[in-house]
């Protein structure tokens, strides 16, 4: 077989730690996503710019904030550690929370611009029709929303697949906790086991080509469900 | 119904200012774009806030900014059918029909889901995906399930205003079918008055954000037709049409009139004629080229601007014509008066036919 145990090990890693991230965001991002899209507070700006952040921040830089935080002496290293759970750093936990940072934009914007398409009016025709405001959320604006959430999904998960620094500064590169399928690569070339770094680089460039085919073959057909009324 | 609003909501470059009560099953709010009807109705359904104000509906207070209530739409039992059909795109017609009534308390329930069923005419549809259906189709459905919600008032924001003339007259029967069938009062918004008259028994009239004449639809359309470039508009029903000469004659109130041959398809329904296009004679004309020419009473003189309204008895039924002043000096026209009304028979505009609008 052209990929060793540690390559596929690495693999299953980097499918659970995507699968965990974008579960996690899908939670998490719409709330935010939601607010974003409807708000007229002031405070928009800013929390969009923060959302945004991990698109123009190298990842070492967010890695290593992370790091400090998360380390003993930060804040929620303490709060880790005050709870049990111990230090969260060169963990898959920890690896998970880096993730959720840095995927946030991937998740949250496809969403938030999913909802202002969408719009008051289907909110205010529900209302009229005894819907509660989180009636009409669940039952009118989510569902409405379904081509936005596959976008969003897709699009997380195959970023946090693709992550490579923020997952060395949080996870470092111990196998079956961190090491995740781009490490994988990393330390088979620093090894010069050039053919093995080729089958990894395969499995990742056949895996990406096809998320992106995916998104454009199906993306039509969900714009047009979208627009179709 | 009885609807006491006391109301004013500023935006950037309009401000509505309001204070009416209104009572009647059947009550229009008519004004131009731009007049406020819109924010009004807004303001009922509680989508957008007064910025001071009252509004109290059947005695139970919606809105008060001095004792801080403002009931969410949702508590209001207020439904509402827009311009746009708005209809759930993710649901099937039945169950775009039932948003609402799910969500209608048990007490409220009076609505049979298969009589409504049957007054919309929606039987074949049910399983549809609303994307499929056609415009007339849609607006039905999207007042079904308003009338499904089992509301205290239902309001119509200009319902017919995205269908085309043949459709629009089609679908009013059905709109006035929520009071007829079903009980529930309505608010009727809309831009034209030959709706109004056909929709409503009272009408508001806003202009740029103000309340300017409360009356009967009727009485409204008569007071307009001074300024009114189409005149006042005469709703005639006509049955069983027959061809002759190369015209169509239609029964009408006791008597026949000539219509051109483009109404050859329709056996009987409703059709408009202006008030400019009858013309008045003192005695019977020689020779006249109209085709219609009626021998009328005048029953009654009413001004509207500088134009002068007369109305005409003519075998059972009742026209308006308009005329000037002067006119009616030279024609020596008053009240009991005998004139001749002259019509071309291209003059009528069909509406509806009266078997879709029956």
């Amino acid at each position: 077989m052209f990929l060793t145990g540690s390559d596929i090990q690495s693999i299953w890693l980097t499918a659970k730690l995507a699968s965990v991230v974008t579960v996690i965001l899908l939670i998490v991002g719409t709330p935010i996503a939601w607010w974003l899209a409807r708000t007229k507070s002031w405070l928009k700006g800013p929390l969009g710019a923060v959302v945004a952040l991990p698109l123009v921040l190298p990842p070492s830089v967010l890695g290593f904030y992370l790091l400090l935080a998360m380390g003993p002496n930060g804040p929620v290293g303490h709060l880790t550690r005050a709870l049990g759970i111990g230090a969260l750093p060169f963990t898959f936990w920890g690896l998970v929370i880096a993730s959720v940072f840095y995927s946030l934009p991937f998740m949250v914007q496809p969403l938030q611009n999913t909802f202002e398409s969408i719009g008051d009016h289907p909110l205010e025709v529900a209302a009229t029709l005894g819907a509660s405001p989180l009636d009409a959320f669940f039952t009118v604006a989510l569902p409405l929303a379904r081509p936005g959430f596959l976008t969003a999904s897709i699009m997380t998960f195959a970023h946090t697949v693709g992550e490579f620094g923020v997952v060395l500064m949080i996870g470092g590169n111990i196998p079956g906790v961190s090491r995740v399928a781009s490490v994988q690569i990393y330390d088979h070339v620093e090894a010069l086991e050039y053919s093995q770094a080729h089958s990894m680089a395969a499995v990742m460039m056949i895996f990406f080509f096809l998320v992106l085919l995916g998104l454009y073959v199906w993306r039509p057909s969900a714009l047009k469900m979208s627009r179709r009324d | 119904m009885e609807l006491s609003m006391t109301a004013k909501k500023s935006f950037a470059e309009f401000t509505l200012a309001t204070e009416f009560t209104v009572t009647g099953s059947r009550v229009g709010v008519f004004g131009v774009s731009g007049s406020g009807k819109s924010t009004l109705v807004s303001m009922l359904a509680g989508t957008v806030t007064p910025d001071t104000g009252e509004i109290i509906l059947d005695g139970d207070c919606l809105f008060s900014s001095s004792r801080g209530i403002n009931l969410r739409p949702d508590q209001r039992r207020i439904a509402m059918v827009f311009q746009q059909h708005s209809l759930f795109s993710h649901l099937s017609v039945k169950n775009n029909l039932l948003y609402g009534f799910k969500r209608c308390r048990e007490e409220h329930r009076t609505i049979d889901f298969n009589v409504l069923v049957e007054v919309l005419q929606l039987e074949d549809i049910l399983c549809r995906d609303v994307t499929n259906l056609s415009g007339g189709e849609k607006q039905r459905v999207a007042l079904g399930r308003a009338i499904m919600a089992n509301p205290r008032l239902l309001l119509m924001d200009e319902p017919l205003s995205a269908l085309d003339d043949s459709l629009r007259f089609q679908i009013i029967p059905y709109l006035k079918s929520v009071s007829i069938n079903f009980g529930i009062p309505y608010l009727f918004i809309s831009h034209s008055l030959v709706e109004m008259r056909l929709m409503v028994d009272n009408v508001l009239f806003f202009e740029k954000g103000t309340l300017i004449e409360q009356s009967s639809s009727e009485q409204l359309a008569r007071n307009r037709m001074g300024q009114s470039p189409v005149g006042y508009i005469n709703i005639l029903e006509l049955s069983s049409m027959t061809e002759r000469n190369g015209l169509c004659v239609y029964r009408w109130q006791g008597g026949e009139l000539l219509l051109s041959q483009a109404n050859s398809a329709t056996s009987s329904g409703l059709f408009e004629l202006s008030s400019k296009d009858i013309i008045l004679f003192k005695k019977h004309p020689e020779a006249i080229s109209a085709r219609n020419l009626l021998q009328c009473n005048v029953v009654n003189l009413f001004e509207s601007g500088t134009k002068m309204g007369v109305e005409l008895e003519c075998n059972t039924g009742r026209l308006i014509a308009e005329i000037v002043p002067d006119a009616a000096r030279e024609l020596d026209i008053v009240m009991g008066s005998v004139v001749h009304a002259a019509i071309k028979a291209s003059a009528f505009r069909r509406l509806a036919t009266t078997q879709a609008a029956s």
